[in-house]
């Protein structure tokens, strides 16, 4: 227990030379929005389907080149999940393989600072693999979109349990449209408007 | 990529598929809270913004006006990436999200397609004619494809519903045919197969439609062609196909919704109209017309080839009822005259009555009244709504001799009100519609006298087209009234009375105002670039004014001026706020011509 709370916090150096850069402090301006969708709601067994980021620099959201890869993966995933993120095994089967997933995601995401909703749960799914395959854990810095908001609303005095702090609740306080909800995709922009907003970037 | 706005609009359409979706993947979401600074007047722009959410305001740097407003789907700068430089600051009024194509980006699209790059070079004519060809590339009735227009939304029965309740449904809904949904089957039961089942068979009121219910269905999918759906129909001997989307049942097809959508063809009506015997007949053909109006609309017919035609059937129409009417022997002896809208040739729908009468003798009048009366009725009958203003061959004003009519037309001019005034400019349109044209040409004569013309008369004639103010704010945008404006008065009226005057000044005889214009221009009175940008201004509003009179549900709607202005596509908007400038501009140049300061 506390030796994973401390990995966590500091991390070891890593070793592999094709990822050292990652664990290099960052200087630019920009943040990475990333949303995973799991085969069940599981840190341990959850299996990734799908992965999307996007980069944001100040007040800008750049899609043009957004990551958005459907993993190839025979999980078998219970129906209502499938409603929920519109993930069919058919889909999935022509995906990217999850080593191939999960590199161009690294390469994407750098040493940049990583921004997401709940993004505790997409770290733990993510160092999981990451660990498995390369033998590390993300070393970037997190971003929680939900603390951003307790701490703006804490400056107004208004405590957290008279919040909303689910993704719609959030979406609707902040009015941030909510696109396609539930396709990795769309959550990262939702969520990446969030965190602009939260930010106080929107030009000057 | 997530897109989150209408691109199947213009200008965009102007794009092929593939530069179109490589367009797509080219925006950036860029958030501006509300106050901030998008685009700074004189620098350059990082590219083009389409407004996603939220509402942006050009304003000029120099005095703080307003200069143009951009909401959802609207595009700027263009000028700035096209030009280097802004010429003014963008401000987002409220928080406001847009997708931003690069200037590189967009300069590429604009080299690469002919079509995109002279629509952002040109003036609203241009543009207009541009998205008016760009709306009737769909053109053929028979590449049309079944969609919701022609479907019928089914009626649903359960399984064990009972025969009794399955025939007052169809009663009820005015169905053809109910389907049977029995479990995850769905099949159909037409009112032949009832009649089938009770009256020749054994199945009675109480037995369940399932028993009788088919459940092997014909099908065809949502947007396929619709003569590939006749061809199922043919081959299989049945009158009407479920329509899938998606595996889902979205709806029926039926024949006879199918053959009547044929049957609005124009020569159809055309010559159903010749060959009309009774006026019962001719009201038949009469109320074809207003679903020919959207077919062709539909279609994307010009809005000069569409007036055109309507003229042409509404007067085959009137002048086909007034030979069944007018016995032989009265016919000649007098002449009957169509007024305002009609007269000029550009009414589309159904407007109400303008219609006047010339009687060659006093004596026959007692002879023709009730004639007349039964000709209004039979043009009530065809849906013409009478005139409110009681500008109708019916009523003793609208009816004289010629040279009562020359009388009146010389008392109304002299009385310079605005009431004969109006009537003059009613009258002034009039075309000859049936009976004897050699009766109007000396009433027509009477107001194109040179005396008349050089006199205050023309000017106070003149000045009506400055009753109505343009509907524009002070700082240029559209004044609307809870989202609409009047176009007739704002846009219609002043631009057509103002044309009529001129005409008067100067004794043309055509009654088209586009046809007046041409004239106009010829003689010098308007330069060409006038001329221009008024027709394009005029077929505009007639446009726009259509296509929303044809999504109301009203049989009046061919009265209706409201134009809901939030309804416009944004690329028509922009037209609309150009198109009022020039009616603004044209009554600044008819002020100056007819000395309109002095009265």
């Amino acid at each position: 227990m506390l030796r994973r709370w401390i990995e966590d916090r500091w991390p070891r150096q890593i070793q592999d030379e094709r990822w050292k850069h990652l664990a290099e402090s960052y200087h630019g301006e920009e943040i990475v929005v990333l949303d995973c969708e799991t085969s069940v709601f599981d840190k341990k067994k959850g299996e990734l389907l799908s992965v999307a980021a996007v980069r944001v620099k100040g007040n800008e959201i750049f899609l043009t080149d957004a990551l958005d890869i459907t993993v190839k993966s025979d999980a078998v995933t219970d129906p209502d999940a499938v409603r929920v993120h519109y993930l069919r095994r058919e889909d999935r089967m022509a995906g990217t393989p999850v080593e191939e997933a999960i590199e161009q995601l690294l390469d994407f995401i750098g040493n940049r600072p990583i921004c997401g909703f709940y993004i505790e749960y997409d770290r733990a799914i993510l160092n999981r693999y990451i660990k498995q395959i390369y033998g590390f854990k993300l070393p970037n810095r997190f971003i929680e979109v939900s603390e951003l908001y307790v701490k703006s609303k804490r400056r107004h005095h208004i405590h957290e349990v008279h919040l909303d702090l689910r993704f719609e609740g959030l979406a609707k306080d902040l009015q941030v449209p909510v696109v396609e909800r539930h396709t990795a995709m769309g959550d990262v922009i939702s969520t990446a408007l969030m965190y602009i907003k939260l930010t106080g970037f929107g030009g000057s | 990529m997530t897109i989150q706005i209408n691109l199947n609009q213009p200008p965009f359409t102007f794009l092929s598929a593939e530069q179109l979706e490589w367009l797509t993947s080219r925006l950036n979401l860029v958030f501006f809270r509300a106050g901030a600074t998008i685009l700074e007047a004189g620098k350059s722009a990082p590219g083009v913004y389409i407004v996603f959410k939220g509402v942006v305001e050009e304003i000029d740097p120099d005095n703080g006006h307003v200069f143009s407003q951009y909401g959802k789907e609207d595009l700027f700068d263009v000028r700035a990436v096209l030009e280097k430089g802004c010429k003014h600051r963008y401000v987002a009024v409220e928080e406001t999200l847009c997708y931003l194509l690069t200037a590189e980006d967009f300069i590429q699209l604009v080299d690469q397609s002919d079509d995109f790059s002279i629509y952002f070079n040109t003036d609203l004519g241009t543009q207009q004619s541009m998205v008016e060809r760009q709306d009737s590339s769909v053109s053929e009735f028979i590449l049309s494809r079944v969609d919701e227009d022609v479907i019928r939304t089914p009626v649903y029965v359960s399984a064990n519903t009972n025969l009794a309740r399955v025939a007052e449904l169809m009663f009820e809904k005015k169905q053809d045919a109910v389907l049977v949904r029995n479990g995850q089957e769905i099949g159909i039961i037409t009112g032949t197969d009832l009649l089938k089942a009770t009256l020749l068979g054994d199945k009675t009121r109480q037995s369940k439609a399932a028993d009788i219910a088919q459940f092997d269905l014909i099908d065809v999918e949502f947007g396929e062609f619709l003569f590939s759906a006749l061809l199922k129909m043919t081959q299989h001997q049945i009158e009407r196909v479920i329509v899938r989307k998606e595996g889902h049942v979205v709806g029926l097809l039926e024949l006879m919704d199918m053959l009547s959508t044929f049957s609005t063809h124009s020569h159809i009506i055309a010559m159903r109209i010749d060959q009309s015997r009774s006026l019962k007949e001719l009201v038949v053909a009469a109320g074809r017309l207003e679903t020919l109006i959207e077919t062709l609309n539909g279609q994307g017919v010009k809005i000069t080839a569409l007036t055109e035609l309507i003229t042409t059937l509404n007067r085959r129409l009137i002048n086909k009822a007034f030979e069944l009417i007018f016995p032989e022997r009265l016919r000649r002896a007098v002449c009957i005259l169509v007024l305002g809208s009609e007269g000029r040739g550009e009414q589309i729908l159904k407007t109400d009555q303008d219609n006047a009468i010339i009687l060659e003798n006093e004596h026959d009048r007692e002879a023709v009244l009730p004639l007349l009366q039964q000709l209004h009725q039979a043009l009530l009958d065809f849906g013409y709504p009478p005139c409110p203003g009681g500008v109708m061959f019916i009523n003793d004003m609208w009816i004289n001799t010629m040279e009562g009519w020359q009388a009146k037309v010389k008392r109304w001019l002299e009385s310079g009100k605005p009431d004969a005034l109006m009537n003059m400019a009613i009258f002034m349109d009039a075309e000859v519609v049936c009976g004897n044209p050699e009766l109007f040409r000396p009433v027509k004569q009477s107001w194109q006298l040179e005396s008349l013309r050089s006199s205050i008369v023309s000017a106070l004639f003149a000045k009506q087209a400055l009753n109505f103010e343009t509907p524009l704010t002070l700082l240029g945008n559209i004044r609307e009234d809870h989202g609409k404006i009047d176009i007739k008065k704002g846009g219609i009226f002043p631009l057509v009375h103002g044309i009529r005057s001129l005409a008067f000044e100067q004794a043309i005889d055509e009654c088209n105002t586009l046809e007046r214009m041409e004239i106009l221009q010829q003689k010098g009175i308007l330069d060409a670039e006038t001329v221009q940008g008024l027709r394009d201004t005029l077929l505009f509003f007639l446009r726009v004014r259509l296509r929303q009179q044809l999504d109301m549900d009203d049989p009046n709607r061919g009265l209706s001026q409201q134009l809901d202005v939030t309804q416009l596509r944004s690329v028509d908007r922009n037209m609309l706020r150009h198109a009022l400038h020039r009616v603004k501009k044209f009554k600044q140049l008819l002020t100056t011509h007819f000395h309109l300061d002095n009265f």
